[in-house]
Parts: structure tokens; sequence; C-alpha cells
């Protein structure tokens, strides 16, 4: 299974793939941010978070295309 | 009410129109059932936002923002996860679907697993879970059309005016099957989601500077998670997140998007186009939920915050623009709902049984579409008080198709027995479990019951993928299957030539 999913994918981008998993869905980290009203550039830490691992994963599909399109494994 | 109604009408007539100017006859059954495979990125990007985020969005998830502040950012996770898991997807079932005229999701999981029966389960399954969530759907759009009356409409008499307009609306999906919905989908969207998100940020930067709110005048509560401890448990926010992100491609309606598209290339240009979007607009309603709670009547009524904000800082005609992107959002989930499903009808259970030809199989799908509009206009007009309940019913059974989709497409080992026998295990103590223990379970940690399900369901699919044996000749048929996707090099110059740009 893994081979299929890695084919082409550099290892950097499938290691940020599992960190987006890691960072959005790991317990602990939400459980940290319960209640949390500390600001962060400006917002709250709670609301913070979820911004912050929702760019994350953003960031990591626009990655995986731009990687897909230099090695020419989708056209642009 | 006429300057509300009229905004709202000539939108309506504005998506009647662009679909009239695209009217053409369907060649065959793929061409009514997934688009003749002709859309570029920018058309799935936009049929995808659409149909993934329902005019509910407003109401449910503005309204819980409102109510319950940042537990509400559950739905922003999940929904960019969902997009990484279609950047997977988009190759083995694009490639599958085109090699092998796929038309719906059990037609995929009948080819992987070999296997008439699981097609007819599936569809099953898919249909059933899908009407209470139409009914919903047609239902909120009550709370659309009492607004914008101004009071003049009781809720009972604004809900069979937006199961009319709905209704009405399905000509045209009828008539034009996926085309229908994708072209519409495009309009839609840009209604919905950029329009919307527009509106979205003028009214946040409205109550910041008009009305001086900001996170630190809310309540200290709008920012709790539940946590160790909590009524809820300590897994439930991650249940909420996980079965979210991978209960989304199990719905049929989300899933034939994979087909629509004109090649793998569209499918993952179209994934980098929809996140950023995606992002934006999700964080914006959820932000705007979340400040709205300081609005006056929004306390009292969360799930109207919409519409109640939109009134207080623009009047009648912000009003009426919000109600477009309701709209919008609304026809763009219930088409591809009606759509999906007429399909399935025809392809996953008539067809399975009785050999059609493609006349045969549009005309199936089309007295298919257009009685599950009827019944579910009907049922929207009923007082169904366990309705809700029976959508959070059928959302737990229908993310067990989740086990077999996704190990199939990546995993050679399994078989129709683990498949079936992983899913129907899976659905049935889901239902238990929910009919128990409704909303989540607090003796596994706030775990949902689809979420505990799917453990069952897993165990079963991994039990017979290694002790069931498997023949040689069904060990070269996958085998077979995956060379497929090795040799798609060659495969996707051939299949863009072959497909029209959109």
């Amino acid at each position: 299974m893994g081979r299929r999913l890695s084919a082409r994918t550099p290892a950097w981008l499938m290691a940020w793939f599992v960190f987006d998993a890691v960072i959005t869905l790991a317990p602990p980290l939400y459980w940290a941010m319960d209640g949390a009203t500390y600001p962060i550039l400006g917002i709250p830490a709670a609301v913070f978070y979820f911004l912050a691992v929702s760019t994350c994963t953003a960031a990591s599909i626009l990655a995986a295309y731009w990687v897909d399109v230099r090695s020419g494994e989708i056209e642009a | 009410m006429i300057v509300t109604y009229g905004i709202v009408a000539a939108f309506f007539a504005v998506i009647v129109f662009i679909l009239q100017r695209n009217i053409h006859k369907d060649r065959n059954f793929t061409d009514y059932a997934v688009g003749g495979r002709a859309y570029g990125a920018r058309y799935q990007a936009m049929s995808f936002l659409n149909t993934w985020y329902p005019g509910s969005m407003f109401t449910a998830f503005g309204g819980m923002a409102a109510a319950s502040g940042v537990i509400s950012f559950y739905v922003l996770a999940y929904s960019m996860l969902t997009v990484v898991l279609m950047y997977f997807m988009a190759k083995p079932v694009w490639i599958w679907g085109k090699t092998f005229n796929l038309h719906t999701q059990p037609d995929l999981l009948a080819l992987r697993f070999d296997s008439q029966h699981i097609r007819t389960i599936a569809g099953v399954i898919g249909i059933v879970s899908g009407i209470p969530w139409l009914v919903l759907g047609m239902q909120a759009l009550g709370t659309l059309f009492q607004y914008l009356s101004l009071g003049t409409l009781q809720f009972s008499h604004a809900v069979i005016v937006g199961v009319a307009v709905i209704a009405l609306r399905q000509i045209w999906t009828v008539r034009m099957g996926m085309h229908g919905v994708v072209i519409s989908d495009f309009a839609q969207g840009i209604a919905a989601y950029i329009g919307g998100g527009l509106i979205l940020v003028g009214l946040i930067v409205w109550m910041i500077v008009a009305r001086g709110i900001t996170f630190e005048s809310l309540d200290p509560k709008m920012f709790a998670l539940p946590g160790i401890g909590s009524k809820e448990g300590p897994l439930y926010l991650f249940s909420l997140m996980f079965t979210g992100a991978i209960g989304g491609w199990c719905w049929p309606y989300i899933f034939v998007r994979l087909f629509t598209a004109n090649g793998v290339s569209s499918l993952k240009k179209s994934a980098a186009l929809a996140i950023p979007l995606s992002l934006a607009f999700c964080a914006a309603l959820l932000i705007f939920g979340m400040l709205a709670s300081q609005v006056p009547g929004v306390a009292e009524k969360p799930n109207d915050v919409w519409f109640i904000v939109s009134q207080e800082a623009g009047g009648l005609w912000l009003l009426g623009l919000a109600g477009v992107v309701v709209l919008a959002a609304s026809m763009g989930h219930t088409d591809g709902n009606i759509q999906a499903t007429g399909a399935q009808i025809a392809n996953d259970l008539v067809g399975n049984y009785w050999k059609l030809d493609h006349k045969q199989l549009i005309v199936i799908a089309k007295v298919g579409m257009l009685g599950l509009t009827a019944l579910s206009a009907w049922l929207a007009c009923l007082d169904l008080p366990a309705l809700f309940s029976l959508g959070v019913l059928a959302y737990q059974g229908i993310i067990q198709l989740a086990v077999p989709q996704f190990l199939g497409l990546f995993w050679k080992r399994g078989n129709a027995y683990g498949a079936i026998g992983g899913m129907m295990s899976g659905f049935i103590v889901a239902v238990l479990l929910e009919l128990q223990f409704p909303g989540y379970l607090p003796w596994a940690y706030g775990l949902t019951s689809g979420a505990v399900a799917l453990v069952v369901n897993l165990a079963v699919y991994v039990a017979a993928a290694f002790f069931v044996p498997q023949s040689q000749a069904d060990r070269a048929r996958v085998d077979g299957l995956f060379a497929t996707l090795d040799d798609e090099r060659r495969a996707l110059p051939a299949a863009a030539a072959a497909s029209q740009p959109a």
C-alpha cells in the first residue's frame, strides 16, 4: 500500500501529509487548546490552532500540485 | 418582501437561463451520469465546493459557531483533510473509471471486488442514507423563505415555498443530468462561495468597526473544546473530524465528482484551486458566526445568524443577497444528490439485474430522479420530528463504505467477503449503537457510533483478506487492475486526447 501511495511522491511531502493528519487529529493538541484565549498573532489560541492546521493542510496540497507539475506527473 | 424575493427570483432566472443555453442531447449514459468525463479543473473545483458545502452551512454551522464557538471549527479542519484524500484518490479512481467506463461509486466497488451484489448493497446504502439529508436540505429552505418574507409567511408555508422552488429547479437536473449539475454548480458556486465569502468578510469588518465586536468581547466559554473530563468525552472531537474527513467521500454525490473530470491533471488541479477557496470561505463563515454571537437577537436564534446580521448591516438588499447565497449553495447540493441517486437507481439497482441499453438507463434515471424529487418534497412538507436523528444515523451508516473504498483503492489484498461482511457488520453495529447512544458513546471516550463500527468493519475486512484463500485467477485479476495504474503514463495522454476540455 505504501509503495503505491508514494510511487512518485517525495518523502518530505509524504511526511507533510502525515504531519497534517497528526496535528489535525491528535487529541492532546486540541485538549491543550481547550479554553485557550491568549493571543497568538492577535487571534485567540484556540481559534489560531484550527486556522494554523487548516492552512498547513491547504499548503501541503498546493505543494503537492507544484511537485506533480514540476515532475511532469500532471499538466499545469 | 418584493425586494428580497425579487433578488432571489432574478438569480433563479439567471441560473435557468444558463442551463437553457447549455441544453444538449446526451449521447449515452456516460454523458448523462458523469457528464461525458469532460470537465476541466475550474468546473471540477466549483462543482466539488457546491456539493461539499450545502446551504445549511450558513444555518447549521454558522449557528453552531454563534452558539458554541470554536468547536465549530472542526468542519474547517476535516474539510481540508478531505481534499488530501481527494488528491490521493484522484489517480486510481479516475483511471479505473475511464478504463472500465464506471458511472457510480458502487460500480467501482463491483469492479474492485468482482462482485455483482456489492453494487446493490452499496447502492441501497447510498440512496437510503441520502434521503434524510435531501429532505432536511429542502426544509432548510423554509428558514430562508420565511426570513425573506420578513415575517409574512409562517414557517410551514415557507417550507412549502422552498420545496416548490427546489422541485421546480429539478426540471433542469432531470433533463440535463450531470452536465446540468456541473454547469450550474459553476455559477452557483461563484455566487455562494466567492460572493458569500465577500459578504462574510464585509460583515466581519462591519461587526468590528461599527459594533466594536472582537474576539476579546466574546464569552470565554466560546473557546471551550471537549477534553478529558468533558461531558462528550476526550475523543469526541477526534471522532467528528476523522469520520468527517473519510466520510465525505462515501456520499455518492461527492464521490461521483471524481468521474466527471477530463483527466487526473484536472482533478489534482481542481484540488489546488478548491482548497484555498474552501479555507477562506469556511474560516470566514466560522469567524463571522463567533463574532455575531454578540449581535442582538442571535443568541436567541443562532441558526438565523446569517440572515439576522445581513439585514442588520445592509437592510433588505443585503438580506436578499444573503438569500441568493444560501439558495445557490442549497441548489448545488440538492441537484447533486438527486442526480447521483437517479444514476444509481438506474445503474446499480435496475441495471444490475437487467441488461439495459443507454437510452433505457437514461429513462430509468430520469424516472428515478422525478420519483425521488416527489418523495422528498412530500416528506419535507410533513412534520417529522425524528428526521434529524435519522440523518445522523444515516451518516454513521454510510461511512462504513469507507473501509472497502479506501483499502480497495490502495491495497491489493481484500476480497468481496471482507468488503460485504465488513460493510454490513459495520452498518448494523453503527445503527444499533446510534439508537442506543445517540450522538456519542460515553463508554468509548466520546467516539461516535460510526467510528466504533468502523473498527468492527476494518477487523472483518482485514481478517477476510488474510484468512479467506484467494484463487490464482482472482489474484491475477487484481494484479491486472492495479497494473492499469502503473501504466498511467501511456493511459493519461490517450485519455486526455479523447476528452473535450471544458
